[in-house]
């Protein structure tokens, strides 16, 4: 649909064709194609891991692709850099992009491009300062001052001076990588005025989101991506959010999850009226032995914070956490162990496990104490300990004495989830258990969550893979913008309905019906 | 990942590499002391070790290892040398005062526990970062030390009015060996225990592999790094009491004399372990190899003012090494 532009130019802005990349043995991409045309809005939308953030560092010349072809404004590229890319008049606007917190907005805008005092070394302040102003004030309506450090900005305030950078710069393309993510409603709809100015001056923009009725308000085209493969291109208009969701799930997936029959038991744990303004609120649930339950909703709805609360890393503002039918209120991770809370986090290499302990010292660490005579480690108790879970969970390692660092993903998390077995936890709270996990492991990590709940543990598994958690749990919770937004037997949902209350857009077709 | 999918291909050799990296610390301490032996005729006599020992090696060893626990949790205690000082203040002046001598040590690790306990609520209740947190623990302890010795003063037990277990501490000898040499000993041995057998120790480590891991285990990491800064301070005091009774004098701030001989230690004694974890034979073999170096070039008659410059060849032989052993396991 390459058709002449107002401006002369002929053909699309970006064309990827046949774009495959690998990581080891696992394939991010396989034969991937997209075309942006000039002066539109695309979407790009996919489950995590479906290859998006794969597909934008390959354009941003952050990774290089082993087969396919890069043409950008009609000229081929063999080798992107990010400094050619930046040359190109292509930006990436992400939340996470690293501005330096102690710079100021002025320096932080013009770093590496400063304007020079003509024939001289020396900065051009009073240029930079104008400049700044202008474009803030063309495009936002505001007035930021230059000499404001970073770290003073809200995330929307960080996110404006981002893409200022860019448009400072005579910009062919912006990206933006799940923009709203981390923003409150009336900022969101700042950007999206600024998306449509945009257009309206002929720029470029690839919008990367999960909202899916911001790809339906925001854009002219979208990509649906499906592990690593372009599913389908559709002009907006011709489709629906409904639609759309089913191209982003696999349907197909349903030996990979374990026969669960466990029988429901006592009350294990009760969460009521849970708040903390800006996080989460008003969240009540109960969580039963024997059950599994799914907690899910993208970045910012609180998910996070409520099982970080649970397990004592955060302080909730009010409500009540019951254990065993008994009040508790936990202060810290170490009084949520002793109430038999056990925490495998999403940021494995980080909290889950440390990389340079060996495989016991990993496994003991959360139940030292049993192992411990007047302050003695009774290290072959320890070892025995270590491999009965090596053997009981199929851990792939050298030895109980091999480091971590030397285990495969899978097995890094099957350690993780060790280390609670060990402490005899009863309530598993397991933060994207299987993210960064092969398929063999990923089949074993939901055995074995099966077997817990089958034992009577509790289970709380917050995903933000669909099919999993429609595979692995009995109920679903789902939260939007920090409230319980649906409460679904997992039985009686499927991907679509869960998939609009996680977005929202059950809500916006409401609004709009 | 490498080093673990090629182990095959090349395991003799990777095996080899091993073993080196396991003994490089006593390879090196061999060397060394043959060179000297070569070098100076009265380096290797009975005297010569006996005092390499006794005036080297024992306040050093002490105070090394105290830094070895800091260093194991992830930290440092630049203020090791104010712990020294405040114990040896407290003891001299206790005994001076003629209070008896065990109620007199005891008050000084007291008083170099203060510095600990001071580091503690600096870096676990407040935040701040071990390594600033015990610089500034180490100026004010410096500007105390002038307040209380008005602007700088010793304190002189006058030899008369020395106590005999006083004196018994520092040049007493039992079955021939040193009591100074007797209480380094005996430090090592419980320290080694405590870093590799207790649950305390186990901790340490942890945090100085990964603190976060360690509070999501649900351990109460902030205790476990109070009591390991307050751990340092005392183990420093024990140095002080050596020191103070060796020497029968306080003299102000000399404690910080220590500080940067023991960091080198203990990072020779980590960089050339196997692990290359914080440990206390490896900073006891560090300890050894900077004593003997110090007095080995002092026997070669070497100018005392370049004996700094031998220290500092040694650091860099040290990781010299340790980083062509570890591109060789990378590359194997």
């Amino acid at each position: 649909m390459a058709s002449p532009q107002e401006d002369g130019n002929i053909g699309p802005m970006i064309r990827l064709t046949g774009i495959e990349k690998s990581f080891g043995g696992t394939k991010a991409l396989s034969g991937v194609s997209l075309t942006v045309e000039r002066g539109s809005v695309h979407g790009l939308v996919g489950q995590n891991g479906a290859g998006k953030s794969t597909l934008i560092k390959l354009l941003a010349g952050l990774l290089r692709a082993d087969a396919g072809q890069i043409e950008i404004d009609g000229v081929v590229h063999d080798h992107l850099t990010p400094h050619a890319v930046d040359a190109l008049g292509i930006h990436f606007i992400h939340q996470d992009r690293l501005l330096v917190p102690t710079f100021t907005v002025g320096e932080s805008l013009f770093l590496g491009r400063e304007p020079r005092i003509a024939g001289t070394p020396f900065l051009d302040r009073r240029k930079m300062q104008r400049r700044a102003a202008e474009v803030l004030d063309r495009y936002f309506g505001l007035r930021l001052p230059t000499s404001t450090l970073i770290a003073e900005l809200s995330t929307a305030e960080k996110q404006i001076v981002q893409i200022t950078r860019a448009l400072l710069h005579a910009p062919k393309v912006l990206v933006f990588d799940e923009p709203t993510a981390a923003l409150v409603r009336r900022e969101a709809d700042m950007l999206f005025r600024l998306i449509r100015r945009l257009r309206d001056d002929r720029i470029t923009v690839i919008y990367i989101s999960h909202y899916l009725g911001e790809i339906e308000d925001l854009c002219d085209t979208v990509t649906v991506l499906r592990n690593g493969r372009d599913v389908a291109t559709k002009p907006v208009a011709e489709t629906s959010a409904t639609e759309i969701a089913g191209l982003m799930v696999n349907r197909e997936i349903g030996e990979l999850y374990p026969k669960r029959t466990a029988a429901l038991g006592a009350t294990l744990l009760r969460v009521e009226g849970l708040s903390t303004p800006g996080r989460y609120e008003d969240v009540s649930f109960a969580l039963r032995r024997g059950e599994v339950l799914g907690l899910t909703g993208l970045l910012g709805s609180g998910v996070k914070d409520l099982v970080r609360t649970l397990f004592g890393l955060e302080q909730p503002a009010s409500g009540r956490v019951e254990v065993d039918g008994k009040t508790v209120w936990t202060k810290t991770p170490a009084q949520a162990a002793r109430r038999r809370l056990a925490l495998v986090p999403e940021d494995r290499r980080r909290h889950g496990v440390a990389l340079d302990l060996s495989v016991a010292e990993n496994v003991t660490l959360a139940s030292l104490d049993r192992f411990t005579r007047f302050g003695l480690l009774n290290g072959g108790a320890e070892t025995a300990e270590a491999n009965q879970l090596i053997d009981r969970l199929q851990i792939k390692t050298d030895g109980s004495d091999a480091l971590v660092r030397t285990l495969s993903g899978g097995n890094q998390q099957k350690v993780a989830i060790a280390k609670w077995l060990s402490r005899h936890s009863e309530i598993y709270l397991l933060d994207e258990p299987t993210v960064g996990v092969d398929v063999g492991a990923k089949v074993e990590i939901y055995q074995l969550i099966a077997d817990l709940a089958a034992r009577g543990a509790g289970v709380i598994v917050l995903s933000s893979d669909l099919p999993e958690l429609l595979g692995i749990t009995d109920r679903i919770l789902v939260l939007f913008r920090g409230r319980i937004a649906a409460a679904l037997d997992t039985s009686e949902t499927s991907v679509d309905a869960v998939l609009a209350d996680v977005t929202g857009s059950s809500e916006a077709l409401r609004h709009v019906g | 990942m490498t080093l673990v999918s090629n182990v095959s291909h090349s395991q003799s050799h990777h095996g080899l590499l091993r073993r080196f990296a396991r003994y490089a610390l006593v390879v090196a301490l061999v060397a060394v002391f043959a060179a000297f032996s070569a070098a100076a005729p009265s380096f290797l006599t009975v005297a010569n070790l006996q005092s390499i020992l006794v005036n080297n090696f024992t306040l050093l060893a002490i105070v090394s290892v105290a830094m070895t626990f800091a260093v194991a949790a992830g930290g440092i205690d630049l203020s090791v040398g104010t712990a020294i000082d405040f114990s040896s203040f407290t003891f001299v002046s206790l005994v001076l005062a003629g209070q008896p001598v065990p109620l007199a040590a005891l008050a000084g690790i007291g008083g170099g526990a203060l510095v600990g306990g001071f580091n503690a609520v600096l870096i676990s209740g407040i935040g701040i970062s071990p390594f600033l947190a015990t610089l500034g623990t180490l100026f004010i302890g410096r500007s105390a030390q002038q307040i209380l010795t008005n602007g700088g003063n010793p304190v002189y037990l006058p030899p008369a009015g020395i106590p005999e277990s006083f004196r018994f501490l520092g040049r007493g000898v039992v079955a021939g060996v040193p009591v100074p040499l007797i209480a380094a000993g005996l430090v090592i041995a419980v320290a080694a225990i405590v870093l590799t057998k207790s649950r305390f120790g186990r901790v340490v480590t942890a945090t100085g592999i990964e603190a976060n891991v360690v509070r999501y285990s649900g351990i109460a990491l902030k205790a476990h790094v109070a009591v390991t800064y307050l751990l340092v301070s005392v183990i420093a005091a024990i140095a002080g009491l050596v020191l103070t009774s060796t020497v029968t004098v306080y003299i102000p701030s000399s404690g910080n004399a220590f500080l940067l001989n023991a960091i080198g230690a203990t990072f020779i004694g980590t960089t050339l372990s196997p692990h290359g974890r914080p440990n206390i034979a490896g900073t006891v073999l560090g300890v050894l190899l900077l004593s003997i170096v110090s007095n080995g070039l002092l026997l070669t008659g070497l100018n005392f003012y370049w004996q700094q410059v031998g220290t500092g060849l040694l650091i860099f032989v040290v990781l010299a090494i340790s980083f062509a052993n570890r591109k060789a396991v990378a590359r194997a």
